[in-house]
């Protein structure tokens, strides 16, 4: 029997998941929320690997053709052993999402220590050697993204932290990328919607003519715990600050089993999209924190749903 | 009745306390608590918060000579903004200010309160009449924040507590705008009295040893928590190295006015003065009244270098 996936504004591709443990080349629990980077024709997807112990490092898989990745042998990145950012990693680090900005790959990844997820920013020319900057936050935060380039000669950042038992998008600045201030909430839950109880930013944030177009995760709590899903809005190019539109519906749900089982079911969460120069947007996202997946759509398909009403 | 020996604790309770009770208020309210404190010139002046009959809360000036009879002024001194930037984050009030001078201006850090959390302010006085406010400096949710009254290594530095954690952390900042270098200070105590949450009290305070801070500590117990009053020592050219923690309460809620109020078996600072050695201390009890209490500092610091390693 034909599914029905038409419900989806984004496409899975039929080959999904493209990475599950049995792709890692070393003893792992799962592997989910990978990062895409193109780099002319090569792809490079930088991975979370749940260990066994049930803490996070960072791994990296190479491909051709965007689907079909292979895994390095030996983890990228791990949990610092010493120095300032061993209490801080000590849980593990999770969830990289990467910006390419003044030639550098900016790393922006969630270290959980001891007082719990805290932002951290690293960075690398080559994918070899990484080079931490900075934890830009207090506990209580992640989901960080980095913008691609500066706006009004500041760096900016969305990301998620918690107020009064609510996680909303925020916007902060930063003339250093290790000092950061003027922190604004930007998109809120959304009371009565598919995402009411947590939104956080998912991937890069895209230039458009429209606008920046930010793929973000929210999240509906049940009865039977958390559905994630992903939605889509257009922030103001010149202040991001500022959202345009965003789409009522999400434009991917879990429905297939691969995001209907795993260790935290009903997840579709993305760490980041590649636009490429056909147009098509591939979208890179953990399917029930087990396996990573592609879907894709037309990038204006997206940017016509948020600005429908 | 027999007079009760408090000797338990190091901070003495001044006998006319409480200092300020909600018939102090020239205005109908809810509540009164969390005074922040500066000495100008002659004149004790605090920075109190009061919830208003409609649950918001402002911050409003009182004055004093001696330092416990104290006049408050009708009209805020720093109110939420309602519109606006600041608005959005102001909504329920602002409330929790805490004094520092630093470089010829007395700074003061507050908590804004709105349905998106709680974040920290700054706002900056020359005579507590005025204030220029500087804007938010936290996200969600962090409270608590004091400012070094010193740059540290040419950085301005702060003092907070993130929820997440429920531990005192450090931040750093050239500008007062943008911070960073945020470091874990000191945490909640396994089987202590301050086992579930630590945030700061009082601004740091200048010894010879270092920085004098008066936190305060969380037991949460089945009938709900236990807010005490604890003091650290942390080193002077590297305020994230905690080089001193007494392992006892300086103060514990004993006094009816500490036990009975608006939350109660509860004793919270904000602020206090070091005068000719004694650390003359501005306390809520209960959240619903202003305390003083008087301590020598050398006994407090003493304190935070002896007992029981756990």
């Amino acid at each position: 029997m034909a599914r029905r996936r038409s419900r989806d504004i984004l496409h899975r591709w039929e080959g999904n998941p493209i990475l599950t443990g049995d792709d890692i080349p070393f003893p792992c629990n799962t592997v989910f929320n990978g990062a895409p980077v193109r780099i002319d024709d090569h792809y490079l997807l930088l991975l979370r690997v749940e260990g066994r112990e049930g803490y996070s490092v960072l791994a990296l898989a190479r491909s051709d053709d965007g689907l079909h990745f292979e895994v390095e042998p030996e983890p990228v990145m791990t949990p610092a052993k010493e120095g300032p950012f061993h209490s801080a990693e000590m849980h593990g680090v999770e969830d990289p999402r990467v910006a390419f900005l003044e030639d550098w790959y900016y790393i922006t990844y969630t270290a959980f220590g001891d007082c719990g997820p805290r932002i951290a920013l690293a960075r690398t020319k080559d994918f070899e050697d990484f080079e931490r900057i900075a934890i830009i936050s207090e506990p209580g935060n992640k989901d960080a993204v980095l913008f691609p380039r500066k706006i009004g000669g500041r760096y900016a950042r969305l990301d998620r932290p918690y107020g009064h038992g609510i996680g909303n998008i925020w916007i902060s600045w930063s003339k250093d990328l290790v000092h950061w201030g003027d922190s604004r909430v930007i998109l809120g839950v959304r009371h009565g919607f598919w995402d009411n109880d947590r939104v956080g930013a998912s991937a890069v944030p895209i230039e458009t003519e429209d606008g920046w177009l930010e793929l973000y995760h929210g999240v509906k709590m049940t009865s039977g715990g958390p559905i994630y899903r992903l939605g889509a809005a257009i922030l103001d190019r010149d202040d991001p600050a500022k959202v345009l539109c965003r789409a009522d519906i999400p434009i991917l749900t879990p429905r297939e089993e691969y995001e209907r089982i795993g260790d935290i079911p009903n997840v579709c969460f993305a760490s980041g999209a590649i636009l490429e120069p056909s147009g098509e947007i591939k979208v890179y996202y953990g399917a029930a924190d087990t396996s990573i997946c592609v879907a894709t759509a037309r990038l204006e398909t997206l940017i016509e749903r948020c600005k429908l009403r | 009745m027999p007079r009760r020996s408090f000797k338990r604790d190091v901070v003495h309770r001044w006998e006319g306390n409480p200092a300020i009770t909600i018939d102090d208020v020239p205005f109908p309210c809810l509540d009164i608590r969390d005074a922040g404190v500066a000495k100008v010139g002659d004149k004790y002046i605090l920075l109190l918060t009061i919830e208003a009959l409609d649950g918001q809360t402002a911050i409003y000036r009182a004055e004093s000579e001696d330092g416990q009879r104290f006049e408050i002024a009708p009209s805020p001194a720093i109110e939420a903004s309602h519109h606006g930037e600041s608005g959005t984050y102001e909504s329920i009030g602002v409330e929790d200010a805490r004094i520092t001078f630093l470089d010829g201006a007395y700074y003061v850090i507050y908590t804004a309160n709105s349905p998106l959390g709680f974040r920290l302010a700054i706002a900056k006085t020359a005579d507590f009449k005025t204030f220029e406010r500087m804007g938010h400096i936290s996200q969600p949710d962090t409270k608590h924040g004091v400012l070094f009254p010193e740059r540290i290594d040419g950085r301005y530095a702060r003092l907070d507590r993130p929820r997440e954690g429920g531990a005192i952390w450090i931040s750093y900042s050239n500008d007062l705008k943008y911070w960073g270098n945020m470091h874990f200070v000191m945490g909640p105590r396994g089987g202590f009295w301050d086992n579930s949450r630590v945030g700061p009290g009082t601004p740091p305070m200048r010894v010879d040893e270092g920085w004098l801070i008066i936190y305060y500590g969380i037991r949460e117990t089945s009938a709900g928590p236990l807010f005490r009053l604890g003091a650290a020592v942390l080193d002077g050219e590297h305020p994230h190295e905690v080089i001193g923690r007494a392992d006892v309460p300086i103060l514990s809620p004993r006094e009816r006015y500490e036990r009975i109020g608006d939350l109660g078996n509860l004793v919270f600072t904000c602020g206090g003065v070091i005068e000719d050695g004694r650390l003359l201390l501005y306390y809520g009890g209960g959240d619903s009244c202003i305390c003083v209490g008087t301590a020598p500092v050398a006994q407090l610091v003493e304190r935070c270098f002896s007992g029981e390693e756990r």
